[in-house]
């Protein structure tokens, strides 16, 4: 008669199978459903140096006001960002909506004027103690208008389903994300005081600074996280492109 | 390996004097709906294991090197852990495991639910990126309350599992 596997075998042969079926499974997975064994993720999100936006709307409560849509505005279809409008049409919307400027950062301006032409090294200055700032809507919408390099950290298949239009997708979560950061870098060739929008989903979502976390240990030093991401971009009625456009 | 047991003989009448907890129909039944409810706890995180992975993180609990592999690791060991209480194999040893990792859970959620920290549970897979916080909250109540049901459950697989063992029909 056989003689009986003990307890302690079976309870470690089952971690054993487990361990061997993750490994064989992970092998398979396509990139975006695969983890690297020996990937590090921080505990907290924490980073270097933060600091709020260039251009803050007025603090909590509700939803951001309406920003001024430039005439004529960017196309909701896929594709690249459109060009700078110099000379938007005035806000339709009526009243102004004051918002308050801090000190060292670019005065904001009411809803209802027109915007300046936009250049992104006085829309956006380096802070050099602050490698990472916080952009509230307007900011988004003026970092897109100038051409901004976007980089979406939400999961590949969020942004299949709707992302900021010329964005990239560099899910944050996902085992290829070196290899998009190396694409990245190939295709838009950006110096590390150059600046970059980096979204996930607002609210509480980390992803964003996250990657913002990975990029400042890759070398870059002006990184703007859009702190409402793209739901607040989706609801202001922003052009969205759907599914892989880069 | 030894497929489910009839219950032994003589273990109906003892279960009638107050051991209702190890009644051979409660016997038969705990295993297979605890295995049942682990395999379908693990099916959609093993087809996501980076989204796994990202709530796991969320709990702010497990250091930077482990959430990456117990993300891909913990939903085999509950798929596997499930399959061998449904089919009545290494009963015992498959009870451990999910006993283990309930504790797990449940220390993680408590935690979590102490300090006011709304995460998604993950138990079965990524949930609605954005949700409420408040909804969040209540559904670490009902996670907590739920994991201490199914605690119940493993401690029934368990105390079977003994009482057979005794009888030398299941080790």
């Amino acid at each position: 008669m056989p003689k009986p596997v003990p307890q302690l075998v079976r309870i470690l042969s089952l971690a054993a199978g487990a361990v061997l079926c993750a490994t064989v499974a992970n092998r398979l997975a396509p990139p975006a459903r695969r983890l690297d064994w020996l990937g590090r993720v921080p505990l907290a999100a924490a980073l270097p140096a933060t600091a709020d936006g260039p251009a803050p709307t007025p603090g909590p409560g509700p939803a951001p006001a309406p920003i001024p849509e430039p005439t004529p505005g960017p196309a909701p279809t896929p594709g690249p960002a459109p060009n700078p409008s110099p000379n938007p049409s005035p806000n339709p919307a009526p009243g102004p909506h004051p918002v308050p400027a801090r000190a060292g950062q670019a005065p904001a301006r009411p809803a209802n004027a027109p915007a300046p032409a936009l250049d992104a090294a006085i829309r956006f200055p380096p802070a050099p103690d602050a490698v990472v700032q916080e952009i509230a809507t307007l900011d988004a919408w003026d970092a897109f208008r100038l051409k901004l390099p976007f980089l979406d950290a939400r999961r590949s298949e969020d942004y299949l389903a709707g992302h900021v239009p010329g964005s990239w997708s560099v899910p944050v979560w996902e085992a290829d994300l070196a290899d998009r950061i190396t694409e990245f870098e190939a295709r838009v060739r950006p110096a590390p005081r150059d600046p970059i929008v980096i979204y996930c989903s607002g609210g509480d979502c980390e992803d964003s600074r996250l990657l913002a976390r990975k990029l400042v240990e890759l070398g870059y030093r002006h990184l703007l996280i859009y702190r409402d991401g793209f739901p607040d971009w989706a609801a202001q009625h922003r052009p969205v492109s759907r599914g892989n456009a880069l | 390996m030894s497929a489910r047991e009839a219950p032994p003989a003589g273990s109906a009448p003892e279960a009638g004097r107050g051991r209702w907890w190890l009644h051979p129909w409660l016997g038969l039944r705990a295993p297979i709906a605890l295995g049942a409810v682990f395999v379908a706890a693990a099916l959609p995180k093993l087809l996501d294991p980076p989204g796994f992975a990202k709530d796991l993180w969320n709990y702010q609990l497990a250091p930077a090197w482990l959430v990456h592999p117990a993300a891909l690791t913990l939903p085999w060991l509950e798929l596997l852990c499930g399959l061998a209480l449904c089919l009545g194999l290494w009963v015992r040893a498959a009870a451990t495991w999910i006993g283990t990792l309930l504790l797990v859970f449940l220390l993680a959620l408590s935690i979590n639910l102490a300090r006011r920290h709304p995460v998604d549970c993950g138990c079965f897979g990524t949930q609605a990126p954005v949700r409420p916080a408040e909804e969040r909250m209540a559904d670490l109540r009902w996670a907590i309350l739920r994991d201490l049901g199914l605690l119940v459950l493993v401690a029934q697989v368990l105390a079977a599992g003994v009482t057979r063992g005794k009888s030398g029909l299941e080790g």
